[in-house]
C-alpha cells in the first residue's frame, strides 16, 4: 500500500509555530525522517490557515521539497493556500481534498487538471456523510462523474470512504470495510486512500497501533490503494512492506472466522485476532476490548 | 395462497437478573430472554422495577403539581418515604442524597449515611441511594452508606468512570448492588462494566445510560437504551446484559411543558418512562405517584 | 429500497456498456438500490428478469396515501425494526375520532379544538393529520351529515368507520375526492366491498380477528388489485399491540412476506376509556410501529406530549437535530441580562435553554450555527472558534443589545476563551459551568447586576 506521512502538521505545536516563524528546522526534522522511514507521498496539513493562507503553503512546499524529493498531498480547505502549494509543487501533487458537497467540489476539482495533480475525493455530500456502503457509492458516483465532466480521469481520482474513529461509531467502520471492497466495479482505475489514524482516535494511545496496523491488513486484502499513517510507526511499516506475514496471515485468518485454537496463540496473536474482531463489528468496541 | 408463520425469534440468552433489598419485599429485576413486552416469543419473569424519589432536603422550584403529594412530609424524609410506600404504593424508592452536594450544603458523609439507615430501617421495601454525581464527594458519600447500611443490599449510584474502584470496594464487602453510569455512550457502558466486572460480579450491576425527557432527548435515551438491549440479546455481549435503569423524572418536572399544566406533566413523566420501558429499561426512577401508578396499570 | 445493490447486480447483464449512464453495471446496481436510477434505464434487460427486480425491489411495506394534496396522511414504506438501525421514516399519522352521536355543536367544537391547535418544535409545525368519523347513531343521515361537514369545513384526510358497509361507503362517495380510509374491510363484507373500494379508489383498512385473518384478506383484495391497504390486526390493549404490530412488521422486513407488507392502523381510542391511559396507548403505538392512531381527545395537554412524542421517536439518528442560528431572548432579557453562546445541535439548545428559564433569569442565548454539531467538535472544525462567534457578534449586533461586555460561553470549551480575547477584546469572557444542569445555580451566583 502507498504510505502517505500525516507528521507535517499544524495541530502539531513545535510545526505549528516553525510554519508561522517561517523557521525550516523541525520542518527538516520531520521531513527527512519521514523519508527515511519510507513514506511514499508527505501530507502538508496546514489546516484552513486563517492568515497569509497562499505564502504560507508555498513557503512550507519550497522548504519541505529542499528536504525531500517525495511528492506531496497538500492538506487544506482553504482553495487560496492548495492553487499557491500547487504551483510550486516540482511533482505531481495530490490535492487533499475534495468532497461532492457543492461549494468543495467546485471549488477544489478545477484545480486538478489546471495542475495535472491527483485529489482525494470523500463520499461526503451536501447531506452530509452517507450511513451506509450503498449511500457511499451512490455518492461517490455522482461526485466521479462530476469530476470526469471537467476532464479528471478516474486514475487521478483517490476515492476516501472516511473512516470514522471505531469509539464513535463502529458501524460506520464495517460501512466502510463494505464499501472499499466495491471500488474497483464503481470506478474502474480509481484509487482508494483512507485517513488512518483516525481510527484510533479517542482510544488509549498505547493501544492506537495495533487498531491501525489491524486496519491496515484487513483493508489491504480488500485491495485499499493508500493511507495516510503516522509516518514514525515502525510496525505499521514493517507490516506494509510484508515484514510480519504471520500477522497478516492471522487477521485474514479472524476476518474468515477461521476455527482457531485461541490457546494457542501468544498475546501479541490473540490482540491481533480480538482486534480484527471488533473492527469486523463481530464484538462491540470499547476502550478495553482486549480485556475480555 | 402464501402461509403465514409467526417469525418468532429466540435468543438464547438472559439478561441477567439483579436483586435489590433483602427479605420478602426485595425485588428481581431483568432476567428477561427477549426484547420489552414481547412475552409472545420469550419469557419476561420480572416486571419492571417502578422507583419513586425522595430528596434529603427540602424540594426547591418543583411544580406545585408533583410537590403537591408530598406537601406534608417534605420536611423529614423519613416520613416522605413512609408515605410513598402506604399512600402511594411504591415497591422500591430511591433516596437522593442532594444535601451532600459539595457545592450546596455539603453535609458529611457520616450524617448522610445516617439519614439513610434511619430511612431504611423504617421502610421494608428496597432502597436507591444516589449521589450528586460528584466523583470524589459521592465515593465518600456511598462507601459511608455502605458501611453504616451493611446487609441491606442497597443499590448504590451513580458509579462512573472516576469514582467506581473504592464504592465497588465497599459494596462488594458489605452487600450492595451498583448503577454503572455512562452517559449515552453504548461503547463507554461496556468499558465501565468491563472495568468492574474485573472484582464486582456483573449480578449485581445495573445499567445507566443517563435519561432525558419527552421532547429533551428522548429519542437518544431510547435509542441508546434499546442498542444495549440489542448488543445483549442478539450479539449475546455479556458486558451488556445487565438491567437497565432510567432516571428521569427530574427532567420531565424541570420542563415549561410539565409547569404548564399537572395534567400535561403527569402525561409527560409517564409517556417518558413507558417509552423507555418499550426501548428495554427494567427500573424507572419516578417523581409523580400518578406516573408510577398509570405506567404499572399500563403494564400489568 | 428493499434489496442491496449486491443483490441486484447478480441479475444485470454485466456488459458495462455504459449505455444507462453509468460506468458500470455495478454502479447502475447500487444508484437501483439507493433511489437513484430507474430499470427501464437498462436496454438489455430481458423483461421477465426486469419484472422479478422490479417486485424485488418494491419496498417491503407499501407506501400508502390517504387523503390528497398537502394534507395527504402518507405512510409505510419503512424499512427498520429499530430506529437507530436506520430511521423511520413516515411519521404515525394521528386521528381523532368524531363521532356522528355527539351533538352538532360538540362536533363543530371538537373541529374547531383541532384546527387550532398549533405547535412548534425547533421550527417544524407539528399537527394532527386526520379525522376518524365514527358511525355510531345509527342514522345513516347523521352520518352523511358528518361526513359533509368534515369534507367540506376541513382539509384533513379522513377516516371513515363503520360496521355497517352500505353506511360506509354511502359516507365514502360523498368524499371520495378526498380519498379517505374506509374501515373496516372484514371477510364478512370484503366481497361486497371490493367493487366499491375499486369504483371510488380509496384505500382499504382492513382488519382481522388474528393476523392469519389478515392474510386471507390482504391476498384477496391483491387479488383483485386493491393494494393500498391498512391493517388492523384488532389488537385490545398494549400487549397484544406491541405483540402483532412486531410480528406484522417482521414478517414484511425480515421474511418478505408480502401479505402483511402494508402499514397499520391502531385504535387507543377503543382499547382504553381512561384518557392518561388512552395517551399512554397511542405513545406505544407511535414507538412500536403503528402508520396511524385514533384518539379520542381533542385537548392541548392530551396532545401536545404525542404530538411532540412522535416527533422524538420519527427524528432521523442519522442526523443531528439543530434549531435555527440567531440570538433567542429568553423571558424577555433588558440591557443588563446576561449573554450566553453555544451550538445549535437541538439538545444544547434545549438544555441551555430550559436551564436558564428554570433559573428565572431573563437573557440572551445566541445560537451559532455549526450544522448540528456539539461545542467540542464544532471547535475542532472551526465552526465554533474565536473567529467564527466574533463574526456571529457582528453580523447580529449582540453587543448592541446590552450594556455590559461579559460574554458567557459553554465550560467544556477550554481554548475558547483565549481566542476569544483576541477576537473580542473589549468583552470579559466567561466560563459557564461543566454540566447544563448548574446553569441555574451558576446565573444566580455570578449574574449579580
Amino acid at each position: 500500500m502507498i504510505l502517505i506521512g500525516e507528521d507535517l502538521n499544524v495541530m502539531s505545536k513545535e510545526i505549528s509555530r516553525a510554519m508561522k516563524e517561517r523557521d525550516p528546522e523541525p520542518i527538516r526534522r520531520c521531513v527527512v525522517e519521514q523519508t527515511r522511514n519510507g513514506m511514499d507521498y508527505l501530507d502538508l496539513n496546514v489546516g484552513p490557515v486563517a492568515k497569509d493562507p497562499g505564502e504560507t503553503m508555498e513557503w512550507l512546499v519550497k522548504t519541505v521539497q529542499e528536504f525531500t524529493d517525495l511528492p506531496l498531498c497538500l492538506d487544506t480547505t482553504n482553495p487560496v493556500a492548495m492553487e499557491s502549494g500547487l504551483k510550486v509543487c516540482k511533482k505531481k501533487a495530490l490535492i487533499n481534498s475534495a468532497s461532492g458537497a457543492t461549494e468543495s467540489k467546485e471549488t477544489m476539482l478545477p484545480l486538478v487538471p489546471k495542475y495535472s495533480a491527483g485529489v482525494v475525493l470523500s463520499v461526503i455530500n451536501d447531506a452530509g456523510l452517507p450511513s451506509d456502503a450503498d449511500e457511499r457509492a451512490s455518492s461517490i458516483l455522482d461526485s466521479a462523474a462530476f469530476a470526469n465532466e471537467l476532464g479528471i480521469p478516474n486514475e487521478d481520482i483517490w476515492i476516501d470512504p472516511v473512516l470514522l474513529p471505531v469509539g464513535v461509531d463502529q458501524r460506520q467502520v464495517v460501512a466502510y470495510l463494505e464499501f472499499i471492497q466495491m471500488i474497483p466495479d464503481l470506478a474502474p482505475g480509481a484509487k482508494s486512500i483512507c485517513g488512518l489514524s483516525n481510527l484510533s482516535y479517542g482510544a488509549p494511545r498505547e493501544l492506537r497501533g495495533l487498531l491501525n496496523h489491524t486496519f491496515l491488513v484487513m483493508t489491504g486484502r480488500y485491495g485499499q490503494h493508500s493511507a495516510i499513517v503516522n509516518g514514525f510507526d515502525k510496525e505499521l511499516i514493517r507490516i506494509n512492506r510484508g515484514e510480519m506475514p504471520e500477522i497478516v496471515n492471522l487477521v485474514y485468518r479472524a476476518m474468515d472466522e477461521d476455527d482457531m485454537d485461541i490457546f494457542s496463540l501468544t498475546q501479541k496473536e490473540l490482540e491481533y485476532v480480538k482486534t480484527t474482531q471488533v473492527l469486523k463489528g463481530k464484538t462491540l468496541y470499547s476502550h478495553s476490548w482486549l480485556e475480555v | 395462497m402464501v402461509k403465514y408463520e409467526p417469525p418468532l425469534e429466540k435468543y438464547s440468552v438472559n439478561i441477567r437478573e439483579a436483586i435489590v433489598g433483602e427479605g420478602e419485599k426485595a425485588i428481581k429485576i431483568g432476567g428477561e430472554n427477549t426484547f420489552p413486552f414481547h412475552f409472545f416469543e420469550g419469557s419476561l419473569p420480572n416486571p419492571p422495577g417502578l422507583a419513586l424519589e425522595i430528596l434529603d432536603i427540602q424540594p426547591e422550584n418543583w411544580a406545585q403539581w408533583v410537590l403537591e403529594p408530598f406537601q406534608d412530609v417534605t420536611f423529614d424524609p423519613v416520613r416522605w418515604a413512609e408515605k410513598c410506600v402506604e399512600v402511594f404504593g411504591a415497591e422500591i424508592l430511591c433516596l437522593r442524597l442532594l444535601s451532600t452536594d459539595p457545592m450546596g450544603r455539603d453535609t458529611s458523609p457520616r450524617e448522610a449515611a445516617r439519614i439513610t439507615k434511619k430511612l431504611a430501617d423504617s421502610i421494608d421495601v428496597p432502597l436507591i441511594v444516589w449521589g450528586t454525581g460528584t466523583e470524589e464527594k459521592d465515593s465518600q458519600v456511598l462507601i459511608e452508606v455502605a458501611r453504616v447500611c451493611s446487609g441491606k443490599n442497597l443499590l448504590l449510584g451513580p458509579v462512573l468512570k472516576g469514582n467506581y474502584g473504592q464504592i465497588a470496594k465497599a459494596a462488594l464487602e458489605y452487600g450492595h448492588a451498583l448503577v454503572a453510569q455512562a452517559s449515552m455512550d453504548v461503547n463507554l457502558t461496556k468499558e465501565l462494566n468491563i472495568a468492574l466486572c474485573k472484582f464486582f460480579p456483573a449480578e449485581r450491576i445495573v445499567i445507566d445510560t443517563t435519561a432525558s425527557a419527552l421532547g429533551y432527548g428522548l429519542e437518544y435515551t431510547f435509542s441508546i437504551i434499546e442498542s444495549i438491549k440489542q448488543f445483549a440479546l442478539m450479539d449475546r455481549d455479556t458486558m451488556m446484559q445487565m438491567p437497565i435503569l432510567a432516571d428521569f423524572g427530574g427532567d420531565c418536572w424541570r420542563t415549561k411543558e410539565a409547569k404548564e399544566s399537572k395534567e400535561q406533566g403527569i402525561f409527560w413523566e409517564a409517556i417518558t418512562g413507558l417509552t423507555f420501558l418499550l426501548a428495554g429499561a427494567n427500573l424507572l426512577i419516578l417523581r409523580h405517584p400518578d406516573a408510577l401508578r398509570l405506567i404499572k396499570e399500563m403494564i400489568s | 429500497m428493499a434489496l442491496k445493490g449486491a443483490e441486484i447486480i447478480k441479475r444485470l447483464p454485466k456488459t458495462n456498456c455504459k449505455e444507462c449512464g453509468y460506468p458500470t453495471c455495478f454502479a447502475f446496481a447500487m444508484k437501483l438500490a439507493t433511489g437513484g436510477a430507474k430499470l427501464e434505464d437498462c436496454p438489455y434487460l430481458p423483461p421477465e428478469v426486469r419484472a422479478e427486480l422490479e417486485a424485488a425491489m418494491a419496498p417491503p411495506i407499501k407506501l400508502v396515501t390517504i387523503g390528497t394534496g398537502d394534507n395527504a396522511l402518507v405512510i409505510g414504506e419503512e424499512e427498520v425494526m429499530f430506529r437507530h438501525e436506520k430511521s423511520f421514516f413516515h411519521e404515525t399519522g394521528i386521528a381523532i375520532l368524531i363521532s356522528d352521536k355527539e351533538s352538532e355543536s360538540d362536533i363543530e367544537e371538537r373541529i374547531k379544538g383541532i384546527k387550532e391547535l398549533h405547535l412548534e418544535r425547533i421550527g417544524q409545525k407539528l399537527k394532527i393529520n386526520l379525522l376518524a368519523l365514527f358511525f355510531e347513531s345509527g342514522e345513516k343521515a347523521k352520518f352523511e351529515a358528518l361526513v359533509k361537514k368534515a369534507h367540506e369545513t376541513t382539509n384533513f384526510a379522513l377516516i371513515l368507520i363503520s360496521e355497517d358497509t352500505d353506511v360506509l361507503f354511502s359516507g365514502a362517495s360523498l368524499c371520495a375526492d378526498r380519498k379517505p380510509l374506509v374501515y373496516p374491510i372484514t371477510k364478512e363484507n370484503v366481497s361486497s366491498a371490493i367493487p366499491k373500494l375499486k369504483e371510488l379508489g380509496t384505500p382499504a383498512g382492513v382488519k382481522g380477528e388474528s393476523i392469519e385473518e389478515i392474510v386471507s384478506l390482504t391476498s384477496n383484495l391483491k387479488d383483485t388489485g386493491v393494494e393500498e391497504i391498512v391493517l388492523d390486526p384488532g389488537s385490545k390493549n398494549i400487549r397484544e399491540a406491541v405483540r402483532d404490530q412486531t410480528l406484522i412488521r417482521r414478517a414484511a422486513l425480515k421474511k418478505g412476506f408480502r401479505p402483511l407488507g402494508y402499514p397499520t392502523i391502531s385504535f387507543p381510542c377503543f382499547m382504553y376509556h381512561d384518557r392518561f391511559k388512552e395517551a399512554l396507548a397511542a405513545a406505544t403505538l407511535t414507538t412500536k410501529y403503528a402508520g396511524i392512531v385514533v384518539v379520542s381527545q381533542v385537548d392541548k395537554h392530551f396532545l401536545s406530549p404525542l404530538l411532540v412524542h412522535r416527533f422524538n421517536i420519527y427524528s432521523d439518528p442519522r442526523r443531528p437535530m439543530t434549531v435555527e442560528e440567531k440570538v433567542y431572548e429568553i423571558s424577555n432579557p433588558n440591557e443588563y441580562s446576561p449573554i450566553l453562546i453555544t451550538t445549535n445541535y437541538a439538545l444544547d439548545f434545549f438544555i441551555v435553554s430550559g436551564a436558564i428559564e428554570e433559573a428565572n433569569i431573563p437573557a440572551y442565548l445566541c445560537i451559532k450555527d455549526t450544522g448540528g454539531i456539539g461545542v467540542m467538535a464544532a471547535w475542532t472544525s472551526g465552526k465554533f472558534n474565536g473567529e467564527a462567534i466574533a463574526d456571529f457578534f457582528k453580523k447580529y449586533g449582540v453587543g448592541d443589545k446590552v450594556k455590559h461586555r461579559k460574554l458567557i460561553i459553554p465550560g467544556v470549551a477550554k481554548k475558547l476563551k483565549g481566542e476569544l480575547e483576541e477576537e473580542l477584546p473589549d468583552w470579559e469572557i466567561i466560563f459557564g459551568p461543566l454540566e447544563a444542569s448548574d446553569i441555574p445555580r451558576f446565573l444566580s451566583e455570578e449574574w449579580k447586576q
